[in-house]
């Protein structure tokens, strides 16, 4: 079962290499997305659960979704929507953000469609981390919530809820959830919109935002979300 | 200096360290020396900028330290993390932990 | 006695209280001194630069007869064009301007060992309170009849110390006739890179997959092992069909068969002739114990020893080696001389860039304790090589090591990728020796 999957993925991965460093990453259509989602196969939690050990995921990503260092995305209660179009764009070669997105663009390489779709509804069906960080003074902890809650429509920042919902449990299609993320991932993923590295998000939905946002108010962002409580 | 060198106390306390410094030589590594091994990955001093390795530099302790104990263990799936954690005790795991949580995260 | 030497060279005073001061661990005066590094490679870089970030008030002086130091570790990449040869240069610049390490670009022909010493070609004379030597190795071309240094340059290039051989031994890959045969001469222990010479057969044979389908890579070796052995051949048969001798076929994974059908890739063992006797570098006919084998293109890693500058100070036993005190790897034959890298004795440390660079580092720290009149402290090192069978298909031994009863000894348990490593985990090694280049140079050299 495992063995003739082994070297088709072994000869793709070949084939493959040629390729990986020649396209350049360019940001998807609205519609290639919704196609994407659209034919994204039912997902098995249960042999998620077998590949987030056995596809390695585990190592950066935590035996339960939680990231066991600061350093990487935590994944527990993730919509399975943008677990799965994430997936699908690095295996489209649309991420070079940054070095790490190499080790994902290598870990996505034979990956089927089915693979993603079980990944994806595994870590959905997670309970989302809880990330040991020290919440926000009561004064930044304001400034955030009203990013969250009303944007600022001075800069035109429309709030983070209205996509990410209120108690960051993402929204619909693609938009992720950000409770309990990782500080250090959160912040990293708003600089690499922001400087314009990460650039699969259609219609530059979050680059925009992220290039009005302030590198404190990012951080303050990113311990808002890290800490939220459920209501 | 000269005259804190003077007092017979200062001079007991000193001889204590160096006594303790020649005796700490028997027990392991210090966590610099320990640390020195990870840096041709994990960047001098642990530092990193962007890249593929965990940057270790100001790695919370206990977030270290249980790293490391998975990493053992194989509860943390690895590539070859586990058989260089295999390699140290949990005295130089912790002396590790601690070196690292003092240096200022960030690129060199 | 060398403690109280190493305080008088720094200049300082005698006294009663400064022993006591002196064995202040967290003294930020530490003496200063002056501590002259020869060679500039991973050991030697890797040595300045840690001499700086533990006392910043040590003058440092590296004497390297090269301006641009072209790194070894990851050069057989090359030949199959996934990087060129200016990929492969590093300078000193930041060293220079980060560390405030001065550079003498010459060559050491005189050393002094009563004097404290050093002469350079340049006329230059140079004292130091310590001298830590990191000269290499040197390729000895004239062990294997029939093969030179000048059939190194021309007919038959080593490339394992890497320049212009390395570029010219590409050159011949790539205009090899169609069915060729890559004929690769693997050395005796000890040397160089163990994995190396069969990471290079490797990233022949999956070039010659697309650039000369027909082409053979054939390994003639005077060992029945390798480091990374089974691993490596594990993956030389799943991505070129590679097949593996009975004896190995026992520990692979279950299902792992030999097709029999004749293979891209072939390694031939002392135990199956595979040791040559001589070669002719105008036919590049090459005769082993089996018989005659025909090259194309003719690859010759030959046997080797500490570089010659270890020889010319005086620093080798019989053995064509440095011995060293374990500890600090001070030399047995001098003191005040330390020698690290490829060129020292170093029990099971392999001899590769991470062990060269771990062992800079204790070294560098037992250099600046001595100079303040400490006792060194307990060293601990450690060796990751990654390996590729193939561009997307790594391995690696990873190792831990101590002292142990005066010698270093290898104590963390498994070495190797596991047999039965998920596809998973092969690529991304892959991925981490990529990275491992990067980080590596780095940690060396910026």
């Amino acid at each position: 079962m495992i063995r003739p999957l082994f070297l088709a993925g072994l000869l793709l991965a070949c084939s493959a290499a040629g390729a990986t460093t020649g396209t350049a990453a360019r940001t998807p259509a609205v519609s290639e997305i919704r196609a994407t989602l659209a034919t994204m196969p039912r997902g098995d939690a249960a042999r998620g659960k077998q590949l987030n050990q056995r596809l390695m995921c585990a190592s950066c990503h935590g035996n339960d979704g939680a990231a066991p260092t600061a350093n990487w995305a935590s994944l527990a209660g993730q919509r399975a929507a943008y677990t799965y179009k994430s997936l699908i764009d690095y295996q489209h070669n649309g991420r070079h953000e940054n070095p790490r997105a190499t080790l994902m663009r290598v870990a996505v390489t034979g990956m089927s469609k089915q693979d993603m779709a079980d990944v994806a509804v595994y870590y959905a069906s997670l309970p989302p981390a809880r990330p040991a960080v020290a919440a926000l003074d009561p004064a930044a902890h304001a400034r955030a919530e009203r990013l969250v809650r009303r944007g600022d429509p001075a800069r035109l920042i429309t709030a983070c809820a209205s996509c990410h919902g209120a108690t960051g449990q993402g929204g619909i299609n693609e938009t992720p959830a950000l409770a309990g993320q990782t500080v250090d991932s959160f912040v990293r993923t708003l600089h690499d919109y922001r400087n314009g590295l990460r650039i699969t998000d259609a219609n530059q939905g979050m680059r925009q935002f992220a290039q009005r946002l302030s590198a404190e108010e990012i951080r303050e962002l990113a311990v808002y979300y890290a800490t939220l409580k459920k209501p | 200096m000269g005259t804190l060198m003077n007092s017979p106390l200062l001079a007991l306390v000193l001889m204590a360290a160096t006594l303790s410094s020649a005796h700490a030589a028997a027990p392991g590594p210090t966590g610099e020396a320990m640390a020195a091994t990870c840096a041709g990955c994990h960047g001098t001093e642990g530092r990193l900028g962007t890249g593929e390795f965990m940057p270790l530099a100001g790695m919370k302790e206990a977030e270290f330290i249980r790293a490391m104990q998975d990493f053992r263990s194989g509860k943390r799936l690895s590539t070859l993390m586990g058989h260089v954690a295999n390699g140290f005790t949990d005295r130089e795991v912790r002396a590790m932990a601690q070196y690292f949580a003092r240096i200022q995260p960030g690129a060199r | 006695m060398l403690n109280r030497r190493a305080f008088l060279t720094a200049g300082l005073k005698a006294g009663a209280a400064l022993a006591f001061a002196a064995a202040l661990p967290a003294r930020a005066q530490g003496p200063a001194g002056h501590v002259v590094v020869v060679g500039g490679g991973v050991g030697g870089a890797t040595a300045a630069k840690y001499l700086k970030l533990a006392n910043p008030r040590l003058r440092v002086t590296v004497i390297e007869a090269n301006r641009t130091y072209i790194r070894p570790y990851g050069s057989s990449e090359v030949l199959t064009g996934h990087v060129a040869m200016r990929d492969l240069d590093v300078s000193y610049d930041v060293l220079k301007s980060k560390y405030g390490i001065d550079f003498v670009f010459d060559t050491v022909v005189g050393f002094d060992p009563a004097k404290k010493t050093v002469r350079t070609a340049g006329r230059q004379s140079i004292g130091y309170d310590k001298l830590i030597v990191s000269p290499g190795i040197r390729l000895m071309y004239d062990a294997i009849p029939g093969y030179s240094a000048a059939a190194a340059e021309t007919r038959a290039p080593s490339g394992w110390i890497p320049g212009t051989q390395t570029a010219l031994l590409a050159k011949q890959l790539k205009a090899m006739r169609q069915g060729g045969t890559f004929v690769l001469i693997a050395p005796p222990k000890p040397y160089r890179c163990p994995p190396g010479p069969y990471e290079r057969a490797a990233l022949v044979t999956e070039w010659m997959r697309r650039h000369n389908p027909t082409g053979k890579v054939l390994i003639l070796d005077p060992k029945d092992e390798f480091v990374t052995d089974a691993t490596m051949q594990l993956g030389w048969h799943r991505l070129y069909g590679y097949n593996i001798p009975t004896d190995y076929l026992k520990d692979m994974p279950a299902g792992v068969k030999n097709s029999g059908r004749p293979s891209p890739i072939e390694w031939v063992r002392a135990k199956d002739g595979g040791t040559v006797e001589k070669i002719d570098t105008r036919t590049l006919a090459v005769t082993t114990l089996q018989g005659v084998e025909k090259a194309d293109v003719l690859n010759v890693i030959p046997p080797m020893q500490a570089g010659k500058l270890a020889f010319d100070m005086g620093l080798t036993d019989a053995s064509g080696w440095c011995p060293v005190e374990r500890r600090t790897f001070e030399s047995s034959v001098h003191k005040n001389v330390f020698v690290i890298g490829d060129a020292s004795i170093a029990d099971a440390m392999p001899k590769s860039g991470f062990s060269a660079n771990t062992q800079a580092k204790v070294t560098a720290r037992a250099v600046v304790d001595q100079l303040a009149g400490r006792a060194p402290g307990e060293p601990v090192w450690e060796n990751t090589c990654y390996a590729l069978a193939g561009s997307d298909y790594g391995l690696f031994v990873a190792d831990v090591f101590r002292l142990k009863d005066g010698k270093i000894a290898q104590i963390s348990g498994q070495r190797y990728l596991p047999l039965d490593a998920p596809l998973a985990k092969i690529r991304l090694a892959a991925a981490y020796q990529q990275a491992w280049l990067r980080t590596f140079t780095e940690d060396c050299f910026a």
